[in-house]
């Protein structure tokens, strides 16, 4: 009698047991990975902020609606960098010791990041950049932690380099806006359009008035005096919107020399302008929305316009891809670690909207097509597009490692 | 040659741009004695009015009436509600006071319009080009470098000649002994800042068809019309004009001769005149 109502109680102690630790289980295994996110949320350049929070809070729903990763939803949150290395650092600071995310996304501004990737090493936290583009970050500063899933400058560049040579345009000059981003746009261009024609010269009459100026005329009758043979323009978002109409004006796209936009296909350019943004101009971007049709590419953009009623911009794009590489790269680590993510991030290829991007192991940078094309009129777009397209593919346009000036390894 | 007569033009129109902006802040501190901090936010305010009105009614010169009005609207409302409780205390309470204005305005701008930019077309009657000394140059700029001027003589007369003109000089020398002669202070400090916040709103308005429209331009303008008041002297109506175009003249020959020095240049002229000339160049008598 005793023995069996002994066996009786533990049984059920046993299942009350059972139960609680199940519940446990399920508890943890519906507890979600953090990501926590820093892009410029104010200020001029605000609207890039607002692209990635589009791009990657799509991502994440989609993500989240088809299971999650590893069975666990995803959890982002948005801080505002301010374009301010202090600002972005502290922001970091918080996500890793306070809010304990599991990895760091974002960075518009050049000068941030170059001054927030040394941290990571300290923060032990990988850092997935999107938009931020200076070379340095995989490449002289490269660490275990950061890596980066957009075009940087110099595969942008590159491209541009390609196209110059092909115009037969000679003496180059350029517009940049005056810090690290355009002037690093000029020194790289002048190296690669020197290489792949040697007959290029360089002009020293150049501009770079500084950012967030409004009036661009005395830059452009100085450009336009100057008598080039072609101006490399590394202005973008609203300066850039600003030079090209006050530059329409001067007749400046009217002039017998080539302009090549570094960033004149971006769609918040594009759709300030409309009608207004000049046809038969080489502009380049980090992703276009139509220059491939692969289905992956083709679900997103409709997702993105259902959402948000525009056509996606390369800094959404970007943002959008982060998530699906975190989810391939979480999946192939089998496990949500930090360590086992820069091993699993190293060599992976995604399929993503810009195309199959492969991050480097070496330098973390990655590897994915760019393309540029010359704007066009269509009806069936409310804004200017591309025609035709021109693609380079990654392997193409990035330096190998050992000339990244990378020394991880 | 022809480069140096350009960039004359281009420094004209926009220290006219500069001078129709700096010359409301200027008024304001002028009469009333406060340093508008949200000067600039309210210059935006009339350039994100100018390109809704154009959006609803496509009519530039409508636009061009009805968003300086709403500004003032604005302006007035802000000095008759926050700043006239402050006016008997500490002027830091009124600097705070407008920084947070501003503060209020640009994120205002941002949840009412988003982040992106905007552009609005010149009206179709400026929307041409004239050929000038081998190059083009647009209209809409000759048509701000001649409206700058206009206003300033506008003015000019306005505050010498007139009754109301007079009324205003004089509350601005002595609230106390204006009230005591039975001007309604109250009142006048209320439409000299309806007035101040309208030239904002014009200038905003005046400047879509140059510039992109986005969130924190009041921020850019706001510290250039600083710099123009400041040189030409704070209060000073021909000093706003003088150092308009001072200003407008040093970033237009800066780009041509001294390029890699333009982001310099304004603070460097800044420091020298606040070393020299304390008060500014054309400094009221006080």
């Amino acid at each position: 009698m005793k023995g069996k109502q002994m066996f009786k109680r533990g049984m059920i102690f046993f299942t009350a047991f059972a139960m609680v630790f199940s519940l446990i289980g399920i508890a943890h295994a519906k507890k979600p990975i953090k990501i926590g996110a820093v892009y410029i949320m104010s200020g001029f350049a605000a609207t890039y902020g607002k692209f990635a929070k589009n791009g990657l809070t799509l991502a994440v729903e989609e993500i989240n609606k088809s299971g999650g990763i590893l069975g666990r939803p995803l959890k982002v949150s948005f801080e505002d960098s301010r374009a301010k290395p202090p600002v972005a650092l502290r922001a970091f600071r918080k996500f890793v010791y306070e809010d304990k995310v599991d990895v760091l996304v974002g960075l518009d501004s050049s000068g941030v990041a170059k001054s927030v990737v040394p941290a990571l090493t300290e923060l032990k936290t990988p850092l997935i950049i999107t938009h931020a583009a200076t070379p340095d970050v995989t490449g002289k500063q490269c660490n275990k932690y950061a890596f980066r899933v957009s075009a940087n400058l110099s595969q942008n560049v590159q491209v541009a380099a390609h196209i110059a040579a092909k115009t037969g345009a000679r003496k180059w000059t350029t517009i940049g806006p005056d810090y690290a981003f355009g002037h690093q746009s000029w020194e790289y261009f002048q190296k690669y359009l020197k290489a792949l024609n040697p007959k290029a010269t360089f002009m020293t009459t150049t501009a770079f008035p500084k950012i967030a100026t409004e009036d661009y005329t005395p830059y452009i009758t100085t450009i336009m005096n100057a008598k080039p043979d072609g101006v490399l323009i590394s202005l973008w978002s609203g300066d850039l919107i600003n030079f090209i109409r006050q530059a329409k004006k001067l007749g400046f796209f009217k002039a017998k020399f080539k302009v090549l936009m570094t960033l004149g296909a971006a769609t918040e350019v594009l759709y300030a302008l409309k009608d207004q943004m000049p046809t038969g101009i080489w502009v380049g971007t980090r992703y276009w929305f139509l220059a491939n049709h692969s289905p992956v590419n083709k679900r997103f953009i409709k997702a993105y316009k259902k959402k948000y009623h525009v056509y996606p911009s390369y800094n959404a794009q970007n943002a959008y891809a982060a998530a699906y590489v975190l989810k391939a790269a979480y999946e192939k680590a089998g496990k949500v670690d930090k360590e086992a993510l820069v091993k699993a991030l190293e060599g992976l290829t995604v399929d993503v909207p810009v195309g199959k991007i492969t991050i480097r192991a070496g330098d973390h940078q990655a590897l994915l097509d760019v393309s540029w094309g010359k704007t066009a009129a269509d009806p069936k777009y409310p804004i200017r597009i591309l025609k035709p397209i021109v693609t380079f593919k990654g392997s193409e346009i990035t330096p190998k490692v050992s000339e990244t000036g990378c020394k991880r390894k | 040659m022809s480069l140096f007569f350009m960039n004359l033009l281009n420094g004209l129109s926009l220290g006219m741009l500069l001078f129709l902006i700096s010359i409301g802040l200027t008024i304001i501190f002028g009469v009333l004695g406060v340093l508008n901090f949200a000067h600039g936010s309210l210059y935006m305010l009339g350039a994100y009015f100018c390109f809704q009105s154009v959006s609803l009614f496509h009519n530039f010169w409508l636009a061009l009436l009805i968003s300086p009005l709403l500004v003032a609207v604005l302006g007035g409302i802000i000095e008759m509600s926050i700043l006239r409780p402050v006016y008997g205390r500490d002027v830091s309470f009124q600097l705070l006071l407008t920084f947070g204005v501003l503060l209020v305005l640009d994120d205002a701008v941002r949840l009412i319009w988003g982040s992106g930019y905007h552009i609005v077309n010149p009206p179709a009657l400026l929307n041409g080009v004239v050929h000038v000394a081998g190059f083009t140059y647009p209209v809409y700029s000759l048509f701000i470098l001649g409206l700058g001027p206009l206003i300033g003589v506008g003015l000019w007369a306005f505050f010498r000649l007139t009754l109301w003109g007079k009324k205003i000089r004089a509350a601005s020398m002595d609230r106390e002994m204006a009230a005591g002669i039975g001007i309604n202070v109250n009142r006048l400090f209320t439409g000299v800042f309806f007035f101040g916040t309208w030239l904002a709103g014009m200038g905003g308005a005046l400047a879509t068809p140059l510039r992109a429209i986005g969130p924190s331009m009041g921020e850019k303008i706001i510290i250039e019309s600083f710099i123009v008041v400041v040189i030409g002297g704070l209060g000073s109506f021909p000093g706003a004009f003088l150092g308009a175009i001072i200003l407008g003249l040093i970033n237009a020959y800066g780009a041509e001769y001294l390029p890699r020095m333009t982001m310099a240049l304004p603070y460097i002229l800044l420091a020298l005149i606040l070393l020299t000339k304390p008060r500014g160049l054309l400094a009221r008598e006080v």
